[in-house]
C-alpha cells in the first residue's frame, strides 16, 4: 500500500501545470492500469466498504443498518475481550518478534560461512517456514496433545508431566508463542545471511588488529553493519503478529476464556459469531491503523539507517 | 478487442439460454445443498451417494450437494451466499442456529409447504422425536426437519472397570457413583496421573453443551426455550452442575484442570489414560471401529433426574429461495428424512436417526441387535430436551464458556463465574430483550 501511495505523490509531482497529462504520465498509468484495476477491486474498494460499514449497525434486531457514528468504536473500546485480544496481541508480538530476531542472527552467524554442513543446517532451519501455518498448527495440535502428544510422550519417560498446554489460561499463549517463533525463525534467518555478506571482511580484520573480542565484534561492527536488515524483519515480524491467526484458529479458537485471542481472531468473532458486521470493520480499522503505524515508523528508521551508512 | 466482442456474444448466448430455459420442460430444476461434516470425511462420500440416488428418482430435479466444512463454516458460507444474492436451496443447519437465522429473517417458514402436502404443523412434525420439535419449531411455525442428531453419552472403558474392581455391568448412574467410580479408576505414580477417572470436553461449543447435559441432570434448564431472550445461569441447578465439574477437578482430582478439546478426550479415552467419558453419541461409529478393549455406554449420570440436551442439525430452506426451487428443496428435503433415508443416514454415520419410524425397519433393528450401544443413546432421546438457542446463541454461549474454562483452570470459584456469566449474557441479549419483552406501551 505505501508504494502506492508513494507513485501517487511523485504522479502529482511531475505532472505540468496545464491539466493535460503528459505523455509519460500517460504510458505509466496505462502499464499500471492492470494491477490498479485489480488494488482498486480487490483492496481499495472492500476498504472503503469496511470504513462505510464501521460507521453502520443494526438498530433494531433483524433490522437493516443505519448510521450509527462513531458508537461502534465505542462499543469496541468498552469490551473487555477487545482489550484482552490488544494486550495479548502486545504479548505475543513482543515475545514472538524480539525470540525470533535473535535466533535468526544466531542461526545466521553459526551459518554465515558456506559449507556442505552449513547448507544442510540452513535448509534444516528453512523447513518450518515451508509448512503452511495452517498445516504446522495441525500438527502441533498433536505435539501438544494432554498425556498422549508427543511433548508429553517424552516427558513422561522422564517421570515429569507437563502442563496443560493449550488448556492452561496462564499458559496457552506461550504454547502458540513457541510454535509462531519456531515457524519464523529460520525465515528471518534467510535475510540476515544476506544481511551478513554486505559487511565487509575488512572491518572484521580491523577489529581484531584493535583487539576487539567476540562480543565487541557483534557490538561495534556486525549489528551496525545488520541495521537496515534488523529493520526489515521487524517489520515483516510486527505484520505477521497481526496479521497471522490460522494457528489460533485450529488450536485454541482463543481460548480457554480469551486468553490467547489476538486482534484478527477477534474481528473474526464479531463478525462470524455475534454477527455484529459493524464492530467487527470498527476492530479492522483500528487493526489497520496499527499495521499503517508500524510500516510508517519502521519504513522512516528503515530509510534513516540507509542514510546512515551512505554518510 | 476480439476477446470483449467474444465476451459480449457468449453473454448474450447465456442470456437467451435464461430467457428460453422456462420453453424446456425437460430441463431438471438444479438446486443446491449445502452440508458440513462435522466428525470425519467418510460422510462426504455417503452424502453424494444419497442425493446421487435421490437425482435418479426425480429426474425433473437435479440437486447438487456442496461440502462446506464445520457446522460454523456452513453457517458463514449460507449467509454469503445469501448476501451474494444466490442462496441455496436446501441447508443443513446446526440445529441451535435456527432461532438465530429466524430473529434475522434468514430461514422461512416451511408450513405453508406442509399444508400443501396435506398435512398439519403437528402432524409433520408427530413423526419425529419430541425432544427434537424445540429447535425446529419457534412460535408455532415449523422453520426446519430434524436431519441427525445427537446427545451426550457416558462411555466406560470395561477393562478398567474389572481391574478395578468394579462391575462392568453396573455403570454409575448417579453423581455420586460417578465420583466413587472415578476415584477407583484413577492412577498415580508419585505426583503423577497416568490414568483419569473420568474427563469431558470443555472447549468452545463443546464445554457449553457438556455443562448443559450436567444442569438439566441437576435438574435446571439453561435457557427459556420459549424466549430467546433468557438465561438461568445464575442459579441453584447451574451451581451445583458447574460446582460438581469443579471439585471432579480440584476436590476429588479425578479429573484433569484446563480445557480438554473434544478430540484430546476421546484420544486420551482411546489411549486408555482416560476411563470414563462424556462426550457426544455422534462419536460411537469412531469410538467402535477404533478401541482395542471393551467399552460400554450409559446415560449421563443424573443428581435430581436423566436429562440431556439434543445436538444435531436440520434442514433449512433460506429466505429469497422461492417458486419452483423451493418446492425442489422440500421434496429433497422430506425424501431425505424419510423413514428408510434417515435411518441409512444413521447407519453411515453413527447419528441418530430423527425419524421414529425409522426405527421400526427391519435394516434398523438388526443394526441395533448388533450394536446395542447404538440402543442406549436412542433411548436417551426419550429424557432429552432442545439445544440451547437464544438470541447470539454462540456469543451468550461463550460468556459461560469463558468462565466455565477459568473454573475448571482454577481461577475462579464457580459462584462468582456464574454472576459474571449472567450479567454478559444479559448484556448481550439486552437489545432483543428492549425489543421483545421489555416494550411496553409508553403511555
Amino acid at each position: 500500500m505505501a508504494e502506492a501511495v508513494l507513485t501517487g505523490i511523485s504522479e502529482t509531482r511531475t505532472r505540468p501545470a496545464g491539466w493535460r497529462p503528459r505523455r509519460t504520465t500517460l504510458v505509466a498509468l496505462t502499464l499500471l492500469a492492470p494491477s490498479l484495476v485489480f488494488l482498486t477491486l480487490f483492496t481499495y474498494w472492500p476498504v472503503i466498504q469496511v470504513v462505510w460499514q464501521s460507521l453502520f449497525n443494526q438498530q433494531r434486531v433483524g433490522g437493516p443498518q443505519v448510521y450509527v457514528g462513531a458508537a461502534n468504536f465505542f462499543k469496541l473500546f468498552a469490551d473487555n475481550a477487545f482489550r484482552k485480544a490488544l494486550s495479548n496481541n502486545l504479548i505475543y508480538a513482543f515475545g514472538t518478534v524480539v525470540p525470533s530476531l535473535v535466533l535468526a542472527l544466531g542461526f545466521a552467524m553459526a551459518l554465515a560461512r558456506s559449507s556442505r554442513i552449513n547448507a544442510l543446517f540452513r535448509a534444516l532451519f528453512f523447513l518450518p517456514v515451508l509448512i503452511p501455518l495452517v498445516a504446522a498448527a495441525s500438527i502441533f495440535l498433536f505435539i501438544f496433545l494432554p498425556g498422549v502428544g508427543l511433548l508429553d510422550y517424552h516427558l513422561a519417560k522422564l517421570a515429569l508431566s507437563g502442563p496443560n498446554w493449550l488448556g492452561d489460561p496462564d499458559i496457552a499463549l506461550y504454547a502458540i508463542m513457541g510454535l509462531t517463533i519456531w515457524k519464523n525463525a529460520g525465515y528471518y534467518m534467510l535475510f540476515f545471511l544476506a544481511g551478513l555478506q554486505a559487511v565487509p571482511a575488512d572491518a572484521y580484520e580491523a577489529a581484531i588488529l584493535d583487539g576487539a573480542g567476540p562480543w565487541q565484534r557483534l557490538r561495534y561492527v556486525t549489528l551496525p553493519y545488520l541495521k537496515p536488515t534488523i529493520g526489515f524483519v521487524m517489520v515483516i515480524g510486527l505484520l505477521n503478529v497481526v496479521t497471522q491467526v490460522d494457528h489460533v484458529f485450529v488450536l485454541t479458537k482463543g481460548g480457554p476464556s480469551d486468553s490467547t485471542n489476538l486482534l484478527l481472531f477477534y474481528v473474526y468473532q464479531q463478525a462470524v459469531e455475534s454477527y455484529d458486521a459493524g464492530k467487527a470493520a470498527a476492530g479492522t480499522l483500528v487493526m489497520l491503523a496499527l499495521l499503517l503505524a508500524i510500516s510508517a515508523s519502521s519504513l522512516r528508521t528503515l530509510e534513516r539507517s540507509f542514510g546512515e551508512r551512505d554518510t | 478487442m476480439t476477446s470483449t466482442r467474444r465476451t459480449v456474444l457468449a453473454a448474450t448466448a447465456f442470456a437467451a439460454t435464461l430467457a428460453l430455459s422456462p420453453a424446456f420442460a425437460q430441463a431438471p430444476i438444479e438446486i443446491e445443498l449445502f452440508f458440513p461434516v462435522p466428525v470425519d470425511g467418510q460422510l462426504a462420500r455417503d452424502m453424494t451417494t444419497m442425493v446421487k440416488e435421490f437425482n435418479e428418482k426425480h429426474p425433473a430435479i437435479k440437486a447438487t450437494p456442496v461440502y462446506t466444512g464445520s457446522y460454523d463454516e456452513t453457517l458463514i458460507k449460507t449467509r454469503a451466499a445469501m448476501k451474494a444474492g444466490k442462496p441455496p436451496a436446501a441447508v443443513i443447519m446446526s440445529a441451535n442456529f435456527l432461532l438465530d437465522l429466524k430473529i434475522e429473517g434468514e430461514i422461512q417458514k416451511l408450513d405453508d409447504l406442509i399444508k400443501t402436502d396435506g398435512k398439519t404443523n403437528d402432524a409433520f412434525m408427530g413423526q419425529f422425536f419430541k425432544a427434537l420439535h424445540g429447535n425446529a419449531v419457534l412460535d408455532r411455525s415449523v422453520y426446519g426437519v430434524p436431519f441427525h442428531n445427537s446427545t451426550p453419552l457416558l462411555y466406560v472403558n470395561a477393562d478398567h472397570f474389572r481391574e478395578a474392581g468394579l462391575d462392568p455391568d453396573k455403570l454409575p448412574t448417579n453423581w455420586e457413583e460417578l465420583a466413587a467410580a472415578a476415584k477407583k479408576l484413577t492412577k498415580r505414580e508419585g505426583d503423577r496421573v497416568t490414568r483419569w477417572g473420568v474427563m469431558a470436553p470443555s472447549n468452545y461449543d463443546y464445554g457449553g453443551w457438556i455443562l448443559q447435559a450436567l444442569t438439566h441432570s441437576n435438574g435446571g434448564q439453561w435457557f427459556n426455550p420459549e424466549f430467546g431472550g433468557e438465561v438461568y445461569y445464575d442459579t441453584p441447578s447451574m451451581l451445583g452442575a458447574l460446582t460438581f465439574w469443579s471439585d471432579l477437578v480440584a476436590k476429588h482430582k479425578v479429573h484433569p484442570a484446563g480445557v480438554q478439546a473434544g478430540g484430546a478426550v476421546s484420544s486420551a479415552f482411546l489411549a486408555g489414560q482416560a476411563s470414563m467419558m462424556l462426550l457426544s453419541t455422534g462419536s460411537l461409529t469412531h469410538i467402535r471401529t477404533n478401541a482395542k478393549f471393551p467399552y460400554k455406554v450409559a446415560f449421563v449420570p443424573r443428581n435430581v433426574r436423566n436429562e440431556v440436551p439434543i445436538g444435531g442439525a436440520s434442514l433449512v430452506i433460506p429466505t429469497g429461495v422461492e417458486d419452483a426451487r423451493k418446492k425442489a428443496a422440500w421434496t429433497l428435503i422430506t425424501w431425505m428424512t424419510n423413514p428408510e433415508k434417515s435411518g441409512w443416514w444413521s447407519r453411515a454415520t453413527g447419528y441418530l436417526a430423527p425419524n421414529m419410524a425409522a426405527y421400526d425397519l427391519p435394516e434398523m433393528k438388526a443394526f441395533i441387535e448388533k450394536n446395542p450401544d447404538a440402543g442406549i443413546a436412542v433411548k436417551q432421546l426419550d429424557v432429552a430436551k432442545p439445544w440451547f438457542a437464544t438470541y447470539k446463541t454462540v456469543t451468550v454461549r461463550k460468556a459461560i464458556e469463558d468462565e466455565l474454562q477459568a473454573v475448571l483452570s482454577g481461577k475462579k470459584q464457580p459462584k462468582e463465574a456464574l454472576v459474571a456469566a449472567q450479567k454478559n449474557a444479559d448484556e448481550i441479549m439486552k437489545p432483543f430483550v428492549e425489543q421483545t419483552a421489555l416494550k411496553l406501551p409508553t403511555n
